[in-house]
């Protein structure tokens, strides 16, 4: 009977499938990482590979996801019975969460044995260490400043301000001037979180910043209120492009390009976007002190690495997470990337331009923060940043916007 | 008379043709301005905007595109998932859609409904169940658990599609076969499928270009880069903060010639299985 | 064999693989949403709150709503565009083969590339959009298309309406070629004008492509995603968030998959009632 034949092929195959299970295993080391912009990408690639020549006998495989798709690839495979052996990850509660769950490696003995605690600055063990046990690597990061247009400022006679008083004074200039004073595209809506963090950072401290972060001040507080007064007032005078919702923060970059904005508050990566003309024309300033009293906060968002809990390599991969944690391992990354790396002991010779001005920067730093959707649980910042987007379209409605914001926050206490 | 008939029918056409260049052109404006993107430099965008035209023009974006979205792998990778995910679903709705468009019995409603909601079904849910149930029989990261997904998951769409093609086909022409003492598999095989070759390539292109075009399923079954499909080499394409635009626009490009292949093929096979349905 | 059996045997194999990848997980789905989950640990029970929770959410409402507005434009301009060109170049045209090319397109393109592209028509400053206007002397019509939440979700169904016009013209071209040209000829030769004919002949008989056509158009509608995600992500402020995407942010994003899969309950309950209804209608129709 045909149908006979028919099952009969059917089942067949089925067994091949099946068979063809156990094509899975070999000895290599499982990196996966969501290093995807280019120039990160091609120093990832090539930090594996200077590894491999350090250890001839260890094979790497490095994988490389998107951004926002890593976010959601990563629980998949920390749950898989054949997770990756080392994976790029954020600090702050993104880390914490994975830590909270069981899902990472305690890589404490990593820490004793290369002795980190002594070699990576003391801000850097407590977004690594949860309970006196150490789970995330912290390898590089970067600050965020207001980067402005060298040219443009000299045109109009305009210096680096210091003060929002003389900030104030730069935007006036430049605004007499028909230019916009800052350039952003808040499509992703992260461009316009880090405005307020920073007029949180400015007016009312890291302290409060962090704590009104982790949901345990009300956004109702009248500190807050103070934080989108000082906004309203940027959004009012017109100190952003017109539409900024229509852009992405890259598209937003024409306007700093073409010399209609002068100024972008971004992190250091917006050195690789700019064209090479354009990015030998920027600079940067330190957000302006609003409050003399406060102490200066800043934005440092660090990327590190971890290690999932079912990793098939444990021994391997905590040699892997050694190296990352050495002069050499982080070289690369400081050299080519301009990013700031954490490992003390690397050469300031490395560094050069602006690396070294954001370095100096950060040493007379007092406090440090992440950055709004890693300092804080993902949804209670999906749902606030979109409150500050309401905000950013009717300003004057900001009382409204806190009780929003308040709302969210109370739905999060409450899950 | 003759003539001015003619000639009306000639201004008729002459009327049709220009309006549907000028449609076709303005249809086609966001391609040109991806083929545009990606013969040009970022530097040049940045500086000029998207819609001015270069400043010099440039294939490097596709080389790049190339080797950095590893483009070679990962087009291997489309189609060893896509072609057996595509025959594999064809050839199990179109028994699908026979057995429901053939017979009467008890439950062929509640069954054709079961595959109807199917393809309902807002697929991004199943993610994770899906996930845990690869992983549990263990074709997690590896090619099966795509092409099973794939396979099983587009047979909604293809049950419903050639169900409603089928129950068109007359009863006749398998009572006679069965007259001359054919199965009812060869009646299936003999009869039926040839006849629903046309409605088979038509479905045949939507799901190639469905399958082809999968992206987050991918992203979920699978954890190896060497193992992905295009999609995802697009994907990687994209940075965190920074992407290049005209690198992922050519790499884009690249990875829709294979599609206008089968596209171009299918066109063919359209007609062909079409002729052979005519000649019943 | 016997009679009765012939059918399940066609369907063994099918039903078999559908059990396990569709059905169950389904099943689970449902369950799952009466759960919290953040898709990691063990989910925990908890009753019908999602649900409770989803009938008082106002951005659930916005996106049902958007989803309407999806489904309405859907049914109006592809579906129609589309069956107007499958028309049009199943005559013999010059250049019809090129034609349908240029039209297809869109859908071979990868959607990323889409998304970006019309995000670029639709720029304020220098965007293809504006710039028309603008010289077309209408300029008091320009925006920030994507950053006006009064338009946004227009803006974005648009690129949508582009690619999928391609699908319904290639489904009717697919159906066109199936009728017989002898018939159309004949009622040429009755004098049946070219309305009639359409009106008559050729409607009637491109009725199971029809079905296919709204079904997909509903699905597509319904299922809405991509578009979404990347020439927006649902803003400003969920102006152009639709079921599907919210789902996804609630379920990826968030680490809520109960509350995810709740709204895909939810999601799914309504394309049912729709596709069912509509199923009736068009049996009762066979059945006459």
């Amino acid at each position: 009977m045909n149908f006979k034949n028919l099952s009969l092929i059917v089942i067949t195959l089925l067994m091949v499938m099946v068979l063809s299970f156990s094509a899975a295993a070999q000895d290599t080391l499982v990196v996966n990482t969501y290093t995807s912009d280019p120039a990160p990408r091609k120093a990832m690639k090539e930090l594996v590979a200077q590894y491999e020549e350090m250890n001839p006998d260890v094979d790497v495989e490095l994988n490389i996801t998107a951004h926002e798709d890593f976010k959601q690839a990563i629980r998949v495979w920390l749950t898989s019975d054949n997770p990756p052996d080392v994976f790029s990850w954020f600090a702050g509660n993104r880390a914490g969460y994975f830590v909270d769950r069981g899902l990472v490696m305690d890589i404490t003995d990593v820490w004793e044995e290369e002795n980190f605690y002594e070699k990576f600055p003391k801000a850097f063990q407590s977004i690594s260490v949860y309970d006196g046990k150490a789970y995330f690597l912290p390898h590089n990061y970067y600050w965020w400043s207001v980067f402005y247009r060298e040219s443009i400022f000299e045109e109009y006679g305009l210096e680096e301000p210091q003060t929002w008083d003389e900030f104030l004074e730069v935007g006036e200039t430049l605004k007499e001037n028909g230019i916009t004073p800052f350039a952003i595209g808040t499509k992703f809506r992260w461009t316009a979180a880090a405005f307020f963090d920073y007029f949180d950072m400015r007016i009312n401290g890291a302290k409060f910043h962090k704590d009104l972060m982790a949901g345990k001040i009300p956004f109702t507080d009248d500190r807050v209120a103070d934080v989108f007064e000082k906004w309203k007032y940027l959004i009012e005078n017109d100190y952003f492009i017109e539409n900024a919702a229509a852009y992405s923060w890259q598209e937003a970059l024409q306007f700093l390009n073409s010399g209609d904005a002068a100024m972008y508050l971004m992190g250091q990566f917006i050195l690789d976007a700019t064209s090479e003309e354009v990015s030998k024309d920027l600079d940067f300033f330190r957000f302006p002190i609003i409050d003399k009293e406060v102490p200066v906060a800043e934005d440092l968002p660090t990327d590190g690495f971890m290690i999932p809990k079912k990793a098939p390599h444990p021994e391997l991969a905590k040699d892997f997470i050694a190296f990352l944690g050495s002069v050499e391992g982080q070289r690369l990354f400081a050299e080519d990337l301009g990013r700031l790396v954490t490992n003390k002991n690397m050469d300031a010779e490395v560094y050069d331009g602006l690396t070294l001005k954001g370095r100096e920067m950060i040493d007379n730093t007092d406090e440090l923060a992440q950055f709004y959707d890693r300092d804080m649980d993902p949804e209670l910042a999906d749902k606030t940043m979109d409150s500050l987007m309401a905000f950013w379209y009717a300003p004057e409605n900001y009382r409204n916007i806190m009780e929003e914001m308040e709302a969210h926050r109370q739905n999060f206490i409450n899950d | 008379m003759e003539l001015s008939l003619h000639q009306k029918k000639r201004i008729r056409q002459g009327i049709i043709f220009m309006a549907l260049l000028i449609f076709t052109i303005v249809w086609l404006l966001p391609v040109f301005g991806a083929v545009l993107t990606s013969i040009r430099t970022m530097d040049d965008i940045m500086d000029n905007g998207f819609w001015s035209l270069p400043e010099a023009v440039t294939f490097k974006n596709f080389a790049t595109a190339w080797s950095e979205g590893n483009l070679n792998t990962y087009l291997k990778n489309s189609f060893i998932i896509t072609i057996p995910s595509l025959i594999g679903t064809l050839a199990l709705s179109s028994l699908v859609g026979f057995a429901l468009a053939k017979y009467k019995f008890k439950g062929n409603m509640f069954i054709y409904l079961m595959f109807v909601a199917g393809m309902l079904i807002p697929f991004q849910i199943l993610l994770i169940p899906v996930f845990r149930l690869s992983n549990y029989l263990g074709i997690y990261n590896n090619y099966w658990g795509l092409i099973m997904i794939h396979t099983v998951f587009q047979m909604g769409f293809c049950s419903f599609f050639l169900r409603n093609y089928m129950i068109t086909i007359p009863e006749e022409l398998s009572e006679a076969a069965r007259i001359d003492g054919a199965s009812e598999f060869k009646i299936f095989y003999k009869i039926y499928l040839p006849l629903s070759l046309p409605a088979i390539a038509a479905l045949a292109t939507l799901e190639f270009t469905w399958i082809f075009n999968d992206y987050i399923w991918a992203l979920v079954l699978l954890r190896d880069d060497r193992l992905k499909p295009v999609t995802a080499g697009l994907a990687t394409l994209q940075g965190n903060f920074i992407t290049s635009w005209s690198v992922l626009v050519a790499g884009a490009i690249l990875a829709t010639i294979p599609t206008v292949v089968v596209f171009v093929f299918l066109q063919k096979y359209f007609i062909r299985g079409l002729t052979m349905g005519s000649g019943k | 064999m016997k009679r009765k059996y012939i059918p399940w045997a066609f369907l063994s194999i099918p039903l078999t693989f559908y059990s396990i990848w569709v059905i169950g997980p389904t099943i689970y789905t449902m369950y799952l949403s009466l759960t919290e989950w953040d898709g990691m640990t063990a989910p925990e029970f908890q009753g019908i709150d999602n649900y409770l929770k989803l009938f008082n959410d106002p951005i659930f409402y916005t996106s049902l709503v958007n989803n309407i507005k999806w489904l309405v434009i859907f049914m109006a301009i592809p579906v129609v565009v589309g069956l107007f060109l499958a028309i049009l170049l199943s005559k013999e045209i010059k250049w019809a083969r090129g034609y349908k090319a240029a039209i297809y397109s869109p859908m071979i393109l990868a959607p990323v590339v889409i998304g970006l592209i019309w995000s670029w028509i639709y720029q304020p400053q220098g965007g293809l959009l504006n710039n028309t206007l603008t010289y077309i002397g209408l300029e008091g019509l320009t925006r920030g298309w994507l950053s006006n939440p009064n338009t946004a979700l227009y803006a974005v169904i648009g690129a949508a309406v582009w690619r999928h016009t391609g699908y319904v013209m290639l489904l009717f071209l697919s159906g066109l070629t199936a009728i017989s040209p002898t018939v159309i000829e004949a009622s040429r030769i009755d004098g049946a004008s070219a309305w009639q004919r359409f009106r008559y002949i050729i409607l009637p008989l491109l009725k199971p492509t029809t079905v296919i056509v709204i079904v997909i158009t509903m699905i597509q509608s319904l299922r809405a995603f991509d578009f979404v995600s990347m020439m927006t992500r649902g803003g400003p402020f969920n102006s152009t968030n639709v079921l599907a995407h919210y789902m996804y942010t609630e379920a990826f994003k968030n680490y809520n998959m109960g509350y995810g899969a709740s709204i895909a309950v939810v999601l799914f309950a309504i394309m049912f009632i729709f596709i069912v209804m509509y199923l009736r209608q068009i049996r009762k129709g066979e059945l006459e």
